[in-house]
């Protein structure tokens, strides 16, 4: 334990029901869960002394992750063992922590740095065979801009910014997709979105494998590798 | 045959991504009570949706306290939002409670909260979805035992038909022996019909189907209850009372939900009861003695409650907090412990005549946004008809002590048709709103940004208050008043605002009705009424409709006054307050005498003390 001001960076899955949180809830929740575990985190100067608390990108409601962050901003560095530990004892089985390293203060900010995400996608039903669906999305993708409706709202985005890969088999379940996107100050790409204007329908399953920074030369950083980080 | 108690969420599953907040469904909570294995089994239902159910402090007193009995379990079940609902129904799926998602229907008893008049109709709606058959003397032998309690029991007729038995004042200790005679008559398979009659042998429990309603020259239209001959049932249910307050675990709420609730914070119940006679409020007059947790226990139950629950907000809730003897000391208290950790402490609303320069300080050490205070009335002298005990030099010196201690924001909530009320009544109160601004700007200066919210919402008669054989305003004459005070209101910094008449006209009605009110309330839930209490929501053309087709005139039920003598539809139940006390305190009120709080001063007569054997418990001497 160190008296130097840091970061603790905590990777957390999101799953079971609680994919069904939207992010404000997740936000708000796990907020309390550090509260319980009696860490001593930092609070705002602020009228609302709020926690100091940054979390990586919203997920969708109903899509699950193996790989969500935040960072918590702590008076001194902990034990991250013992960090991680309490926070496990105080946190909903869906939204476990199962990594936690010390960085220090100065690292930017989650949200906008790690903006990559891979995700593993489900279909059931439709026509469409993983052919058939990657003929689209290439379709898709040479007309660039893809047009929806977030709610009410009338939403652009540009899939040869945001879709960085994308892969389907065909399995007994149903369909796979396999995607990589990447998010910028325009938006982020939502699996269901591009599985909805390929195939007229939404995804059973849609879950967040990973997260990650990509570097000015495509190289990926790991959030959670301390060394690499620091250089950001 | 009872439903099958089995775990059903794969059921529900599939339909949460396509409906609004699908995170009310998902149960699993943090505190919730995982194991639930009975064998007796009870589900609590708050027929709202979740958000607004789950604060109910109530249900978690509840909840705790069935589930720490051997052999009992309880859980929690809420009123699916309409979108649910209608995808429930489409599919065949019953109402499932969280813990489990057991169908409500497999439990052997099922307990709704009566929080106010207008979730008469969700009740409905929801033992409809729960697929329990509505009237209570048509249920099967298998069916649940379906009970009601909570703050508005003091007039259950209109709902009467739909429980067999509703309890009546304090839960604690009361639900628990409900259960256990459940348990103990379902082991011993007796008749429901026997079931019923011993239920009505626990003090405080209410019985409807054992009862009568008699219509004569002595009672209104309504009718009044007598026990049916030979049933055994009493023929006044006194209600239950907690003797003491302090023997209570502070920390009810354990339960900390994933969604953004109506108040998304601890609450600690400082205080039960309220004697300063108000004389339009019934949980003034129901809620009786005063009974108030020591500063000790209070300070220790939020730490320990903050500590448990992770929430970064604490209320110190009770009808009156600012009354509390040692409320200073309390947020004085908490506050040096809890600002630095970014925990808010509040209070749900203050007094006039108790916010001193202490008590301003106290009220919001670390945040400087709105305070709120109730004068209910303009003028003094219906505040004085009314005996709110506030007066013009009590509200200026609150306000100076507010905006002094940094406050810029206030709102005032009022009411309109007391009895009494004249067109100067209702001109005065933006002209008090005016005056608290006034007073701000001479703090201030001209140009600063003082404001004031007003409130207004319109007077219903309730039951077992000095008003309840008063009438309400008529409908037109609401319309016309409340015209009347947003062209009073000259000053843009108080902004008005006023509920709506048409959803105050039907709780006036549910107040007012006796058990006839059962049909007026099936009729007005098929027709499609439910979640009357939500304005986006209420259909009052349908209401409307529903009572055309029972034939009754809304209007004229809702304004209907009565003599003192006359038999009232609820007299076969009690809080323990006189009928005699609140015929002198109607007389008082129409001289415009005020009555003292029992508290401060000398006994007032009001008859709870004597009747239920109890008396008030204060912590410390009270100012």
């Amino acid at each position: 334990m160190t008296a130097e001001p840091c970061r603790l960076r905590v990777r957390y899955a999101k799953d079971g029901r609680l994919a069904f949180l939207g992010h404000l809830e997740v936000m708000n929740t796990i907020m309390r869960c550090v509260r319980r575990s009696g860490l001593p985190f930092e609070v705002s100067n602020g009228f609302a002394h709020r926690m100091r608390i940054q979390f990586s990108q919203a997920l969708p409601v109903g899509a699950s992750s193996q790989g969500e962050y935040y960072d918590l901003k702590l008076p001194y560095a902990p034990d991250s063992d013992d960090a991680l530990a309490r926070l496990v004892e105080a946190t909903p089985l869906g939204l476990r922590p199962d990594a936690a390293v010390v960085l220090p203060r100065k690292v930017p900010a989650l949200e906008a740095w790690a903006s990559m995400s891979r995700w593993d996608v489900l279909v059931v039903g439709g026509v469409c065979s993983a052919q058939g669906f990657l003929k689209k999305v290439d379709q898709l993708v040479t007309d660039d801009v893809l047009e929806y409706l977030r709610g009410d709202k009338p939403r652009r985005i540009s899939l040869q910014r945001a879709l960085v890969s994308y892969e389907a088999f065909d399995t007994e379940e149903g369909m796979r997709v396999r995607l990589t996107t990447r998010a910028s100050e325009q938006g982020a790409l939502r699996p269901a979105i591009l599985v909805r204007a390929a195939m007229g329908l939404d995804p059973l399953r849609v879950c967040r494998v990973a997260q990650w920074h990509e570097d000015t030369q495509g190289v990926r950083v790991d959030p959670m590798d301390k060394r690499r980080c620091l250089v950001w | 045959m009872r439903i099958p108690r089995e775990d059903r969420f794969a059921d529900i599953e599939p339909l949460l991504g396509m409906v609004e907040r699908p995170s009310r469904y998902l149960g699993h909570e943090w505190g919730a009570v995982e194991d639930q294995e009975g064998p007796f089994h009870a589900c609590l239902i708050y027929a709202d949706v979740y958000e607004v159910g789950q604060p109910y402090l109530g249900h978690a007193i509840l909840y705790n306290e069935l589930n720490d009995q051997e052999g009992i379990s309880c859980e929690r079940a809420f009123l699916p939002w309409v979108d649910m609902s209608a995808l429930m129904r489409e599919r065949g799926i019953p109402m499932l409670s969280l813990e489990t998602a057991s169908p409500v229907a497999s439990f052997d008893l099922v307990g709704f909260t009566l929080a106010h008049e207008l979730i008469c109709t969700n009740i409905l709606e929801a033992l409809d979805l729960a697929q329990i058959t509505l009237v209570a003397q048509d249920r099967g032998e298998d069916e649940p035992i379906v009970v009601a309690g909570g703050p508005s029991v003091w007039n259950c007729e209109p709902v009467a038909p739909f429980f067999d038995a509703v309890l009546l004042g304090d839960g604690e200790g009361l639900l628990v022996e409900v259960a256990q005679c459940v348990r103990d008559a379902r082991t011993e398979s007796v008749p429901r019909s026997v079931l019923l009659r011993r239920l009505a042998q626990i003090p405080g429990v209410y019985v409807p189907s054992l009862y009568e309603v008699v219509v004569d020259e002595s009672s209104t239209r309504w009718g009044y209850a007598v026990p049916v001959e030979g049933s055994g049932a009493p023929a006044r249910v006194l209600k239950r009372c907690l003797p003491r307050l302090d023997t209570t675990d502070p920390v009810a709420q354990r339960i900390v939900p994933y969604l953004e609730a109506v108040q998304d914070r601890l609450a600690i119940e400082v205080l039960r009861g309220c004697a300063r006679g108000c004389r339009f409020c019934q949980a003034g007059m129901t809620y009786r003695p005063v009974r108030e947790r020591p500063v000790e226990q209070v300070v220790q139950g939020v730490e320990s409650g903050l500590g448990m629950s992770g929430f970064d907000q604490c209320s110190l809730s009770s009808l009156s907090t600012t009354d509390h003897s040692q409320c200073a000391q309390m947020l004085n208290s908490l506050h040096e412990r809890l600002d630095r950790v970014g925990v808010r402490v509040s209070i749900p609303s203050q007094r006039l005549d108790s916010f001193g320069v202490e008590m301003a300080a106290a009220v919001g050490s670390s945040r400087r946004a709105g305070l709120t205070f109730a004068p209910e009335a303009g003028s003094q002298r219906l505040r004085d008809v009314i005996n709110k005990n506030v007066t013009q030099d009590d509200l200026e010196r609150a306000a100076t002590n507010a905006f002094k201690s940094g406050y810029r924001r206030m709102k005032l909530y009022f009411m309109m048709g007391l009895p009494t009320e004249t067109d100067e009544d209702v001109v005065a109160i933006p002209k008090t709103a005016e005056r608290v601004v006034q007073i701000g700007r001479e703090l201030f200066g001209p140009r600063s940004k003082v404001s004031v919210s007003i409130s207004v919402a319109v007077f219903v008669p309730k039951s077992h208050t000095p008003f309840q054989w008063q009438g309400q305003l008529a409908f037109d004459e609401v319309r016309r008043r409340q015209q009347l005070l947003l062209h009073a209101a000259k000053d843009h910094a108080v902004r008005i605002s006023y509920h709506d008449a048409e959803i105050s006209l039907i709780d006036a009605v549910l107040s007012k009705m006796g058990r006839a009110g059962g049909e007026l309330l099936m009729a007005a839930w098929r027709k499609g009424c439910r979640f009357d209490a939500w304005n986006d929501q209420f259909r009052f053309d349908l209401w409307q409709e529903a009572a055309a087709q029972v034939g009754i005139r809304l209007e004229e039920v809702a304004s209907e006054s009565y003599p003192l003598d006359v038999r009232l539809p609820w007299d076969h139940t009690s809080p323990g307050v006189t009928k005699g006390y609140l015929q002198r305190e109607w007389r008082r009120a129409t001289q415009g005498e005020t009555t003292g709080d029992c508290t401060r001063h000398t006994c007032t007569g009001c008859g709870v003390c004597p009747t239920l054997g109890v008396r008030n418990e204060l912590a410390a001497t009270r100012s």
